[in-house]
């Protein structure tokens, strides 16, 4: 019990006011403009907003696409994460670096890049020009800031898949999975049994966290639906920023709706992913 | 450990200088809670804790002089064998010839003086044991209490580190508290013999009333090995 | 010879993206449909290297603004996390830290901005490093947290008992043994700010011009060889950090 050396509390409380604190102003403030008690154009409080926007469907579709293009990153990324991983396990210790470097690419750089990659004019365009599979710029598909967000869920899965891919061969040499792989050899497994009922469950529950902390970062990703997407659907946090800074005031108190309503999704699959994790915990006792 | 329940009450304890008190007791039994208290690591609710009659219940661990030590050996990383047994005599600022003076004379002792610059990994769970003793004994301490420290050896390894152990808490005349499960280790390590069950200390006036009680386990022992034979 | 093969074109696909950036920033014209650019120059570069870019300005700004919020990041998660990690309340107090680390940063920045509005950090370069000192403080803990387990505890004790006072314990063993940890924090952290935008955008209103915010203006602008050059320097200390030590680059913040 360190009763006697922990005597001075204060990095607590620090860390309280200083992580509870923003999330708490924010909220607050969000609450307090979007229920018309503060900001341009307000004057007490209404239900308006709320009502707005529950009612906007631009808004559901905006959540709904973030949500989509969430889950698709991470399932797509995963899957060809594990294929990279199992097949290349042997060899990734000498070529590691190619794995490690997409991860110097930030989202803006990625959006950037995949926008010269797959627009109309673009490099795969040219390419494609030039062998005669297509002819000239229109020949060329919406690849990018097109309806289906199909540039936006590209440049996810370019940065997902080497993450995931890197830590699922962590994962793999930490929880000794070759050991197991081989003892149930033994037992008479064959490949495919291994796979599925060993390898395959101990990789993704170690990795459980890290998945569903990458489907909030993807849900809320801002800068490469930015650059990447169009005008309907956006994803979530641009439709936010734009309802924030665009010329037409009355829209802003739907910004503030949206952030609580994301807040309180996101929250919501913090809480049940943990409790999810518990319950596994206990489960295995 | 954040527990409210009680670890034990109304325990009494007494260790003579220059002693080595035996107190032999299962795990849960409360044992190591008595040796941290002793050391100042755990805080006690209420009871005296004296050192020739004065009351150190307020002193900091760093400044009561008693060491503790854990069955791990618990060797810094990132110094080698000299540098861990130096460890005490630099925190007090000793000058540099007498460190190295004091610490050849203690890895001589303890005949680990050949592995003096080696890093803690390139050595064996015994000479771990050694180097975790060379730097508690280096700054003679007031007392030092071993927390069942040869749990995770092997059984010969065990029987030398307890006659190097014995030898020279004999030698620098040590107050030590010698905790263990082993009923043998226990009497080999002991000028008394004390048993802790579930918070009850029981101190024995002598061997032979140790082993003539009936409830110490000795007797148990000693029909086993009986039998045997 | 198979495995090589697929390793090779593992290794072509990790070093397009870098790649075409380069040409990109070296071609002065590039004009549908041509594979290769059409005239090479190295306008930005040279410019960048005279000391008349506007980019050597952004670059030297963003490297002191994520210097300083790693520094002080790694400094207060340190001993913060210390204190979670010891204390009976510390698992609640955890549970507080994962929110602003989950929340999109971007919008964490919009429902402050009134606040930072309020108190005149709009637009200045004080605003940016509270911004985001605010996303990174919660990661610092998060992940030094693991540091402090029953073994560094039992150094702690042990040093007590050999007579060390806190000081010492501090400098003596703990931040010798923690260097490791101390490093791959600092770093990432170093790198969550140097990537943001978002946060930067919204609270520096667009004047306080990090590299990320010149990407997105030469693109907006269609100055697309500026955009590749600003491109190539943001990611430039990671590929930098990548060669020290792989660890260092693999944060989950790529978003």
């Amino acid at each position: 019990m360190w009763s006697r050396t922990i005597k001075n509390k204060s990095w607590l409380w620090l860390t309280v006011v200083l992580t509870a604190g923003p999330i708490v102003l924010g909220i607050g403030y969000a609450f307090a403009y979007s229920f018309g008690l503060t900001g341009l154009l307000n004057d007490g409080f209404t239900i308006e907003h709320w009502q707005k926007t529950i009612t906007y469907t631009p808004f559901w579709k905006s959540l709904f696409f973030s949500f989509v293009i969430a889950i698709l990153t991470v399932f797509i990324a995963c899957s060809l994460a594990l294929g990279i991983a199992l097949r290349f396990r042997h060899i990734w210790k000498q070529h590691q670096a190619l794995l490690y470097l997409p991860l110097t690419i930030p989202s803006i750089v990625m959006a950037f890049f995949v926008f010269q990659l797959l627009s109309k004019a673009g490099f795969l365009s040219r390419l494609l020009n030039r062998i005669g599979i297509t002819s000239g710029i229109e020949g060329f598909p919406d690849l990018v800031n097109d309806n289906y967000g199909l540039g936006i869920l590209f440049a996810h899965i370019c940065m997902a898949t080497p993450f995931f891919s890197i830590l699922f061969l962590q994962v793999y040499q930490n929880e000794r999975i070759q050991l197991f792989n081989q003892l149930s050899a033994t037992l008479g497994a064959s490949k495919m049994d291994r796979l599925r009922k060993v390898v395959l469950p101990i990789i993704l529950q170690k990795s459980f966290p890290a998945i569903i902390l990458y489907f909030i970062f993807s849900f809320g990703s801002y800068e490469i639906p930015l650059l990447l997407g169009s005008q309907s659907p956006q994803m979530i946090s641009v439709f936010t920023i734009q309802k924030l800074q665009r010329y037409n005031l009355a829209d802003i108190p739907i910004a503030y709706v949206s952030c609580i309503i994301y807040s309180i999704f996101i929250a919501a699959i913090v809480i049940l992913s943990s409790r999810l994790l518990m319950y596994q915990q206990m489960k295995k006792g | 450990m954040f527990t409210t329940e009680s670890v034990f009450k109304d325990l009494r304890l007494q260790v003579n200088e220059g002693e080595v008190l035996s107190i032999l007791g299962a795990s849960g039994s409360g044992k190591t809670t008595l040796l941290k208290v002793i050391a100042g690591l755990e805080a006690e609710d209420e009871g005296d804790i004296r050192w020739k009659g004065k009351r150190m219940n307020k002193m900091m661990p760093q400044d009561r002089e008693i060491i503790y030590l854990y069955q791990e050996p618990l060797l810094f990383p990132h110094l080698n064998v000299f540098e861990n047994v130096a460890f005490g005599l630099r925190l007090r600022k000793v000058q540099e010839k007498e460190i190295n003076r004091r610490v050849e004379h203690v890895l001589t002792s303890l005949g680990i003086e050949s592995h003096a610059r080696k890093s803690p990994e390139q050595l064996s769970g015994g000479q771990k044991q050694r180097v975790a003793f060379g730097r508690a004994l280096i700054i003679q301490p007031k007392m030092i209490l071993l927390d069942e420290p040869f749990g995770a050896l092997d059984h010969d390894t065990r029987r030398q580190m307890q006659q190097l152990l014995r030898q020279i808490l004999e030698n620098e005349k040590m107050t030590a508290i010698f905790v263990t499960h082993d009923i043998k280790e226990a009497i080999q390590m002991g000028n008394r013999i004390g048993k802790m069950e579930r918070g009850n200390l029981h101190i024995y006036p002598s061997l032979k009333a140790f082993v003539e009680d009936p409830g110490s386990g000795a007797q148990e022992e000693g029909r086993f090995w009986k039998n045997l034979l | 010879m198979k495995r090589s093969i697929s390793i090779s074109i593992i290794g072509f696909i990790a070093f397009f993206p870098i790649l075409l950036l380069a040409f990109l920033s070296l071609s002065e014209q590039w004009m549908f449909p041509n594979i290769l650019p059409d005239r090479l120059a190295s306008g930005p570069w040279k410019l960048l290297l005279t000391g008349k870019s506007e980019l050597l300005y952004s670059l030297l700004l963003s490297v002191g603004i994520s210097l300083l919020v790693a520094v002080v990041v790694t400094i207060f998660s340190f001993f913060a996390s210390r204190q979670i990690a010891y204390s009976p309340i510390g698992k609640k107090i955890l549970w507080l830290t994962y929110f602003p680390y989950v929340f999109a940063p971007v919008l964490l920045g919009a429902i402050l901005q009134y606040y930072f509005i309020r108190y005149g950090m709009s637009g200045k370069i004080s605003g940016v490093l509270l911004g985001q000192f605010f996303i990174t403080f919660p990661y610092g803990i998060i992940f030094f947290i693991s540091f402090w387990n029953a073994r560094i505890r039992s150094f702690e004790d042990l040093v007590s008992t050999l007579g060390g006072n806190p000081f010492q314990k501090y400098k003596q063993v703990l931040f010798p043994i923690a260097r490791p940890a101390i490093s791959l924090v600092f770093f990432q952290t170093f790198l969550i700010s140097w990537f943001d935008y978002g946060l930067t955008m919204l609270i520096g209103i667009g004047q306080v011009q990090t590299l990320p915010i010149k990407v997105f203006q030469y693109v907006n602008s269609a100055n697309m060889n500026h955009a590749a050059a600003a491109s190539l320097l943001l990611i430039l200390p990671p590929v930098i950090l990548l060669w020290i030590n792989k660890k260092y680059v693999l944060t989950r913040w790529q978003m």
